[in-house]
């Protein structure tokens, strides 16, 4: 897996790993409307890209511009150094798998796996073997003959990846193919296109509004919304750095204190004013735009936050208050508290708790403190 | 309790006036037409297969039966294609014009039978085309289109717009999409279609009616001339091997394309 300084190495071109994809200055613009705006990235060759965003954030869009359907309003889609912009969907090697798979059904698994192929003009004698090589790689060795509706969905998801990688594009793209299915299903699947993609080493885009998916399967991840990118960093970064509130609230569960920046202090941390409190984090990304006085908020993770009965088994942690139990709802691996805090102006705050010793729950009424550091709060300006 | 009993009868009532009110016609020429008699009547008068002996062995019923069949043939081959392209078109794209050229195709329902029939009467006499058999198959054709368009329509509109992205996406240029995937998936509503305009021009009266002439009778109008003389049981017999034939086609239906497609599509 290239780290990000290999990218960057990559993108002047001089790293081990070529730049597969390279999305410059893109937009799209439907009725006035930017479906897309100013979208520029690249993927190093082998990379596994997911898109994240909430419906609507132009992330299909995107994906779909550069697959062929559709031509951006401006800007450059460049394939393996190729400009793509005049290339037709069907001269582009790229394999698509589509949300509703679109798997031809008049066609047997085998068929449609072969259909690629043949369009391609592959020698004949060599195709047989091919899709049989291919069937076996997503598990379906055997159930070539079987027309597409007498296959489970996991099973036409599996023809449907063959299909789209049999004739060996030079780029996979996933346009939300999982998100019809059950979650045991989903997540087993999310395991296999990780496990394909490792195993054939081919690059990929992957769209999803799944961020539990995001997180799972890939390299690295752009997070867009409204038609911008927001984020593209690695998944851990991701989460751990979110570059401005939405991409704090998209991913993850996250609890925002406004307030009024108070005072910078060294190594990043930021004191503000939250209704009569002073509350201390450190400071997100754009540090420098969060002058004196301003309006800032802090992101805070529910998993952050530490609760206990007592004040005492909090101690060692910077900020500590308390707060009444509202309501707890168990999700089997951990309780999830609604906790209003009056010192906070009554803020309500979600919390996580994996008590797995105790498996103590607290009912709703009981007075219960809260604890987290310095570090676990990341202040933005907003 | 009693009262559902009540509603019970009540719609058994009326679901048994209706079957027979439909069926009646078909009922009573399949019973006259076995009468061993020499007038038509119902309940027949006796059992015999006399009149279909006759209608085998009568040189221009045969020919007239013939002829319908060929109009019909002409019909469907030139309603297949155009049919199916328009209904594809006006299903998947969104064509200029769209709703105007819907209503365009669906006119023919609206202007009375006699009214397109003297109109094409007059276009096709004008053009000196009248005397020959193709000029009605064409005229079948341009009638009953819009039940061709429906059936390929109801086909396409069914049909995943993914479907032909995906093929392009694999690798097929558009007229490979269109051959490996678009047509195959509007192929049941070609079939209905077909089998739709083949009965419909195969019946088809009024119309024939005022583009024949003596020389070309098609099997209806021989009909319809015969009674003008004298009524007797050979029509009802001749009826009965058209409603054969109409029974055929949908037999043929249900074992292509389901029966249950072509009575659920809109």
């Amino acid at each position: 897996m290239p780290d990000a300084a290999n990218a960057a190495t990559a993108r002047d071109g001089r790293g081990e790993a070529p730049i597969a994809v390279s999305v410059r200055h893109v937009n799209m613009v439907y009725n006035g409307q930017h479906a897309v705006k100013d979208a520029s990235f690249d993927l190093p060759k082998g990379n596994f890209l997911t898109i994240l965003g909430p419906s609507g954030s132009g992330k299909t869009t995107l994906l779909r511009m550069i697959a062929g359907f559709g031509a951006p309003t401006s800007g450059n889609i460049v394939i393996n150094g190729r400009a793509v912009g005049a290339v037709p969907p069907h001269r582009r090697s790229i394999g698509m798998v589509f949300q509703k798979l679109a798997l031809f059904p008049h066609m047997t698994a085998a068929e449609n796996v072969a259909f690629p192929l043949k369009m391609r003009r592959r020698d004949a004698r060599t195709i047989p073997d091919k899709v049989e090589r291919y069937l076996n790689l997503v598990r379906l060795g055997g159930l070539g003959d079987r027309r597409i509706h007498q296959l489970s969905g996991g099973q036409q998801q599996r023809v449907a990846i063959a299909r789209a990688l049999v004739f060996e594009p030079d780029l996979l793209l996933l346009d939300e193919p999982l998100a019809a299915l059950d979650r045991k299903l989903r997540e087993e699947m999310q395991l296999e296109f990780r496990r394909i993609q490792r195993e054939l080493g081919v690059t990929t885009i992957n769209v999803t509004h799944d961020q539990r998916e995001a997180l799972v399967v890939s390299d690295e991840i752009i997070v867009m919304d409204k038609g911008e990118i927001q984020q593209k960093a690695q998944p851990t970064e991701t989460y751990r750095q979110p570059n401005n509130p939405f991409v704090a609230n998209f991913i993850g569960v996250t609890n925002f204190l406004q307030g009024k920046a108070l005072s910078f202090e060294a190594e990043g941390e930021v004191r503000f004013l939250h209704g009569d409190v002073v509350l201390r984090g450190r400071a997100g990304s754009a540090a420098a735009s969060l002058g004196n006085g301003r309006e800032v908020r802090g992101a805070l993770r529910a998993e952050q936050i530490r609760i206990a009965a007592e004040e005492a088994a909090l101690t060692g942690l910077d900020t500590v208050v308390s707060g009444e139990v509202e309501d707890a709802i168990f999700e089997g691996e951990r309780v999830v508290y609604e906790i209003s805090v009056p010192a906070l102006d009554g803020a309500i705050l979600r919390v996580f708790d994996h008590d797995v010793v105790g498996h103590t729950q607290f009912e709703a009424g009981r007075r219960v403190f809260l604890g987290w550091t310095v570090k676990d709060v990341l202040v933005f300006a907003g | 309790m009693s009262g559902n009993r009540g509603k019970t009868i009540v719609l058994w009532i009326f679901v048994i006036f209706g079957l027979v009110m439909l069926s009646a016609p078909t009922l009573v020429v399949l019973g006259a037409s076995f009468t061993s008699g020499n007038i038509i009547t119902f309940p027949p008068d006796g059992f015999s297969l006399k009149w279909y002996a006759k209608i085998a062995g009568a040189s221009d019923l045969r020919g007239a039966f013939l002829r319908s069949l060929v109009v019909a043939s002409i019909c469907t081959v030139i309603a297949v294609p155009a049919g199916t392209l328009a209904g594809i078109a006006l299903s998947k794209y969104a064509v200029r014009m769209e709703k105007t050229i819907q209503v365009y195709l669906l006119l023919p329902f609206t202007i009375p039978l006699i009214g397109s029939g003297i109109g094409l009467m007059l276009v096709l006499g004008n053009a000196g085309m009248l005397g020959q058999l193709w000029p009605v198959g064409l005229a079948c054709c341009v009638i009953n289109l819009p039940f061709m368009i429906w059936a390929v329509t109801a086909s396409a509109s069914g049909l995943d717009p993914d479907l032909e992205l995906a093929a392009a996406n694999l690798g097929a240029p558009p007229l490979q999409t269109f051959l490996h995937v678009t047509l195959p998936a509007v192929t049941p509503g070609i079939i209905t279609g077909a089998l739709l305009m083949f009965i419909l021009a195969l019946n088809e009266f009024l119309v024939s009616l005022l583009l024949v002439d003596a020389r070309i009778v098609t099997l209806p109008v021989q009909i319809y001339n015969s009674i003008r003389s004298i009524i007797t049981p050979d029509l009802a017999a001749i009826s009965v091997v058209f409603i054969a034939c109409a029974a055929a086609a949908i037999f043929l239906l249900d074992r292509l394309v389901g029966l249950d497609i072509f009575l659920k599509s809109k």
